[in-house]
């Protein structure tokens, strides 16, 4: 018997495609189906389409290291974050579905005098604007992960680390299809292998999309797509401040369970966490270069490997299972962009980088609020396109290239 | 069947010597003795998930099966490991795999004359992905083998053979049909074997005919007894056995292939073969990796997980040990089955075998943090050292306040060769820099330098450091030592895109830098044979106690400082030089930790510190930096553009009253109710008696509040510089 195989979740998809939409969201991954399921659940609209290319979750949804946090380094990156962690700690009791929502604490090592201001700024401002980071010292960390290897191999000692207790991790796919069968059981059509391949305008709005399953009318349309928003975007003539760079990942087999918290290190440039399968989940920074690719490069997991190993010494013996890649749509402020585009009808949610993941139930819960009224939530109004026009933007030196 | 794999009889590999005593308990669901099912693993001598199929038979290996004790193994690494190596290798052609196919191509090749290099996981090189590079990859017994070829990859992997999926698959005395005859040739006593589908080369047994429906146990639980077969009636028959040889048919092990698509890669032999799809699985555990029996395939397509990749997903099945050599065919008959079309396996990503990341980490070694070449003198000295801006630098020299008081009340020095430095050169020296910087440069007179910011299209700070004009067409640039990498390919990136007729080099390495520093500076060179150095904001060439430099007139400290490039071999000369003519003036060196507070106390941002990626000179309070009546240079219409919009936040002074000590850099600082900011830089300034702070504030209402708190404490927002504003000392 394995515990692993999902027993619950049941996905009614839709007969045939409709000819018109209230809404059409194009993307079907969890910032997609997350907001159907908040324009549903709570704002009684479910004439909504979801359209996916491939099958829903396939994209970063189905490739992140699904790490829940809110340690973020500026006041409005804190606040909208810890709303998706408070979101994403009773999505099990809402949805009735088992997410393997663990919490589990997480650490951000610093290794330099540079590393200990930034992980002591990041307390500070976690602290005044409603999440709970508290910076520890050496001795500290060795109580909270006793495997750490404090003189980082004789070559990056521990100094200190910014210790966020609301870390956590649940299982990406299920979270997907968990709003994917909310959605689609208020009657939230999801349509996989459907492509968009352009938008319709009239009269400078945007009123359907062109699909590889044939035209559909809208009466707004989101993109909810990583990875390729810019092309989406290039469809209405839109340019967005975005730039895609590939994130790489891999994972050990299976180990009992031994390694409890979240360990970050922004030094070395990598995290690992255990798995609720018992694999060692491994990640690193995104790739320099910008590109669409999903290769998998061998420098990546040698130096990875290297340096997560100084740290976290009791890796080197793991049998090292897989890896892969997605892909992360930076803004040039490292923030997300949600909202309105100047475009009339259409949206984006956006510069999901290398958190899109935690972002998910807050990102969508806002999004479907902003289609349902019209009005932009405070909590996401800083991260307005326009902002790149207004000089409001917001860089978080803290989660720059980091997951 | 040997010639299959080369016509020759190798070792016992670890599993056939456990097999050769029938009580060991290894097997456990059909074993293939080609690497591809999960049923041999063991943890041998502290490695977890070892194909004991694949390595060796070594005499005292500690050998754990996997299925045993039905644990996951420890998370741990225990005792010490030699270092694994890492071999590159360059070479015309790669052949993976010498099997006939693999052998003859290889042949080919090598008759035209090219560098072949063979790798075959039955020499023990098991290939564990090919990257773009192209770059093949292998894990052998001596360590890591990074192969580079020039020209082809040809794998030759051959097929693996398709598991059974019916109840019983999971008992001992399962077999392959290629299993069967190697283990019948190599000796291994297999009793009474039933041959499933094509019967095993070289050996006599039963064939049993029929449907495959299920495996029965023997008197002993864990092991066959029987196979139950259907024939084209629906009669049941039940074959008695000790052993079964299963020849389901062949699936290309084809995941290197698909994984190289794009690259230079062809396929040769068995690996081409159209992948069988056996019947669809009706009973039994599916994958044996993750547990997901046929069952479970039902109830997650009863639920609307009709992809393979969500089957996968929603079931683990492939997800295991052997990333679905064994499962996939099966999963794909299922999904069939159920109507839709065959779907196309997973993808293949790495690593298509499994190796330990202490061998995948072979051949990485630490980034190297470069010394400058006063490295030794700083330790002679006492030095703690830290790494900072990319280098190991003194942060402090054993009292922090003496090297303080030295530059404010006598003469210091302190080693600044971690400045970028790069000298710009040619007729188009000139109009690349006055298109690099926000300020003119023309107007700078040959001997003159000044202080300047480097912005990027935004408008925003990249870096700072210096511009020193040495003739009409020749000028140094300083860049800060962390960002100094980034600052070059700017410099290079610019006068490539504008055609630039201008010469640059890099002299970070090349040129040591030392910074004299204090009221008595001057005096100090004048001893060591400068009675008439620079005049403030200027520079010039002179034999500073016999070591050629050109000596730059600016500061950072806020007293009379002289930078003192010279060549590198110099630097420990010169530096010893200083301190023994600097002797009765008290001299001491000064580390980082005082060169921050002296900094702060003149309100000097540090680039990277006090700023963001998102910081206009406006934010910065340093609009002097910019010239917008300069027609054009680098951040220029963003400039304009934002100068019109109202400014948000603003990086300020901050000091507390006298008695509090400095909060930490981090600090959040409040406006009332509101989190008004955060503290970059902070200190206790001994000079004025009072802890000093510089940090992002937020405008309200179009104010910057000037009565703000810091740790629960009251702070006032201040002018800067903190010491000194005039600049009076600096002149000298």
């Amino acid at each position: 018997m394995n515990e692993f195989v999902e027993r619950a979740i049941d996905l009614r998809w839709p007969a045939a495609i409709k000819p018109a939409y209230d809404v059409v969201i194009i993307g079907g991954g969890g910032h997609g189906l997350a907001t159907a399921y908040y324009l549903a659940t709570r704002h009684g609209i479910t004439n909504v389409a979801v359209l996916e290319r491939s099958y829903i979750g396939g994209g970063n949804s189905g490739r992140n290291t699904t790490i829940i946090r809110a340690n973020y380094g500026i006041p409005e990156a804190v606040r909208f974050y810890q709303r998706s962690v408070d979101l994403y700690a009773h999505l099990e009791q809402e949805t009735d579905r088992a997410l393997m929502h663990k919490t589990k604490g997480l650490l951000w090592i610093a290794h330099s005098e540079a590393g200990i201001r930034q992980e002591r700024a990041r307390a500070a401002v976690n602290t005044a604007c409603g999440a709970t980071t508290e910076y520890v010292d050496p001795a500290a960390i060795g109580e909270i992960c006793p495997q750490i290897d404090l003189t980082g191999g004789g070559v990056w000692p521990v100094y200190g680390a910014s210790y966020h207790p609301a870390g956590s991790t649940a299982r990406h796919d299920r979270v997907v299809w968990a709003y994917a069968e909310g959605a689609m059981r208020l009657g939230v059509d999801v349509f996989q292998r459907t492509g968009v391949i352009g938008l319709r305008m009239e009269r400078g709005r945007v009123t359907g999309v062109e699909t590889s399953q044939g035209p559909i009318a809208a009466g707004v349309v989101l993109s909810a797509v990583g990875g390729h928003v810019t092309t989406i975007a290039s469809m209405v003539g839109l340019r967005l401040p975005i730039r895609t760079h590939p994130l790489q990942a891999f994972v050990t087999n299976r180990y009992a369970q031994a390694f409890h918290p979240i360990v970050a290190s922004s030094g070395l440039g990598g995290y690992a966490s255990q798995t609720a399968k018992g694999e060692m989940l491994i990640g690193a920074e995104i790739d320099r270069a910008p590109s669409y690719a999903y290769d998998s490069g061998y420098p990546f997991l040698q130096h990875c490997a290297f340096r997560m190993m100084t740290l976290l010494p009791f890796l080197r013996d793991l049998r090292v299972l897989r890896q892969w890649t997605g892909v992360c749509d930076m803004s040039t402020d490292y923030s997300p962009v949600m909202g309105l585009t100047g475009v009339d009808g259409f949206l984006v949610t956006t510069g999901w980088g290398t958190w899109g993941f935690k972002a998910i139930p807050a990102g969508g819960e806002q999004l479907a609020a902003l289609i349902a009224t019209g009005r932009t939530p405070d909590l996401i109004a800083p991260f307005s396109l326009d902002r790149f026009a207004r000089d409001r933007t917001m860089a978080d030196r803290g989660s720059a290239g980091t997951h | 069947m040997m010639a299959e794999f080369g016509g020759q009889m190798a070792a016992d590999s670890l599993l056939t010597h456990l097999l050769r005593d029938p009580n060991v308990p290894i097997g456990g669901g059909c074993l293939c003795l080609a690497g591809d099912c999960p049923h041999c693993l063991a943890t041998v001598d502290g490695v977890s998930y070892v194909r004991t199929c694949q390595v060796a038979f070594r005499e005292g290996a500690a050998v754990i099966p996997h299925a045993a004790n039905g644990q996951l193994p420890p998370l741990e690494s225990r005792g010490e490991r030699p270092r694994v190596s890492a071999r590159t290798t360059h070479c015309d052609i790669v052949v993976i795999g010498q099997g006939p196919a693999g052998r003859a191509a290889a042949a080919e090749a090598r008759a035209t004359g090219a560098h072949v290099v063979t790798l075959d996981a039955r020499d023990g090189q098991e290939v564990i992905g090919i990257y773009p590079g192209p770059l093949v990859v292998a894990r052998a017994e001596d360590g890591m083998r990074h192969v580079y070829p020039r020209g082809e990859i040809v794998v030759a992997t051959g097929a693996s053979e398709i598991q059974p999926a019916v109840s019983g698959n999971q008992l001992r005395g399962l077999v392959t049909a290629r299993a069967a005859a190697e283990l019948a040739a190599a000796g291994v006593p297999l009793g009474r074997v039933v041959a499933v589908g094509t019967p095993p080369d070289g050996i006599v047994c039963e064939r049993a005919s029929g449907t495959l429906l299920r495996f029965e146990p023997s008197s002993d639980p864990a092991r066959v007894g029987a196979v139950v077969m259907r024939d084209a009636d629906g009669a049941e028959t039940r074959w008695s056995c000790e052993t079964v040889s299963l020849g389901l048919g062949l699936t290309p092990r084809d995941a290197l292939l698909r994984m190289a698509r794009g690259m230079n890669v062809r396929g040769v032999g068995d690996v081409l073969v159209p992948a069988h799809v056996p019947p669809c699985p009706v009973d039994g555990t599916v994958c044996p990796c993750a547990g997901v029996t046929v069952a479970d395939l039902a109830s997650v397509h009863a639920r609307g997980f009709h992809e393979l990749e969500l089957v996968k997903r929603a079931t683990l099945a492939g997800t295991g040990p052997c990333q679905g050599a064994t499962c996939v065919p099966h999963i794909r008959a299922f999904l069939a089955a159920q109507g839709a079309a065959l779907q196309p396996p997973f993808t293949a990503r790495p690593v298509t075998r499994q190796l330990t990341i202490g061998e995948v980490a072979a051949g990485a070694h630490p980034a190297a943090t470069p010394r400058t070449t006063l490295h030794e003198e700083h330790l002679g000295l006492g030095a703690t050292m830290e790494r900072l801006g990319g280098w190991w630098r003194p942060w402090h020299y054993g009292n922090v306040e003496a090297e303080y008081a030295a530059v404010r009340h006598g003469v210091s020095i302190c080693d600044v060769s971690t400045l970028g430095k790069m000298q710009v050169s040619g007729p188009g020296a000139l109009a690349l820099l006055e298109h690099l910087y926000p300020v003119p440069i023309a107007t700078l007179a040959p001997g003159r330098a000044r202080y300047v910011f480097m912005l990027d299209e935004r408008g925003y700070v990249i870096d700072d450091g210096m511009v020193a004009r040495e003739s009409e067409t020749r000028f140094t640039l300083t860049f800060t030592s962390g960002g100094a990498t980034f600052a070059e390919m700017w410099v290079r990136d610019w006068a490539e895109s504008l055609d630039a007729d201008v010469r640059l080099m890099n002299q970070t390495f090349s040129l040591g830098a030392i910074n004299v520093t204090g009221p008595q500076a001057a005096t100090l060179l004048a001893r060591a044979g400068v009675p008439a150095p620079p005049a403030f904001l200027r520079h010039g060439q002179a034999d500073v106690a016999g070591v050629p430099c050109r000596i730059y007139r600016l500061s950072f400290t806020g007293e009379v400082s002289f930078e003192l490039h010279h060549a590198a071999a110099d630097s420990v000369k010169l530096w010893r030089a200083l301190l023994l003519l600097g002797q009765d003036l008290g001299i001491r060196p000064h580390g980082l930790e005082a060169l921050l507070k002296l900094r702060l106390e003149k309100g000097h941002l540090i680039v990277g510190q006090d700023t963001d990626f998102d910081s206009s000179l406006r934010r910065l309070g340093c609009e002097w930096g910019v010239r917008l009546d300069k027609p054009a240079f680098i951040g220029r219409q963003a400039v304009l553009r934002t100068n019109r919009l109202p400014l948000d936040r603003q990086l300020c002074g901050f000091e507390m009253a006298v008695g509090f000590q400095a909060p930490a850099e981090g600090a959040t600082i409040w406006d009332g109710e509101d989190l008004a900011g955060v503290v970059t830089s902070t200190t206790w300034s001994p000079t004025l008696g009072k802890s000093i702070m510089l940090g992002w504030l937020r405008l309200k209402d179009g104010q910057l509040p000037t009565e703000v708190t810091i740790n629960g404490r009251s702070a006032r927002r201040v002018a800067t510089p903190f010491y000194d504003p005039e600049g009076r000392r600096a002149r000298g």
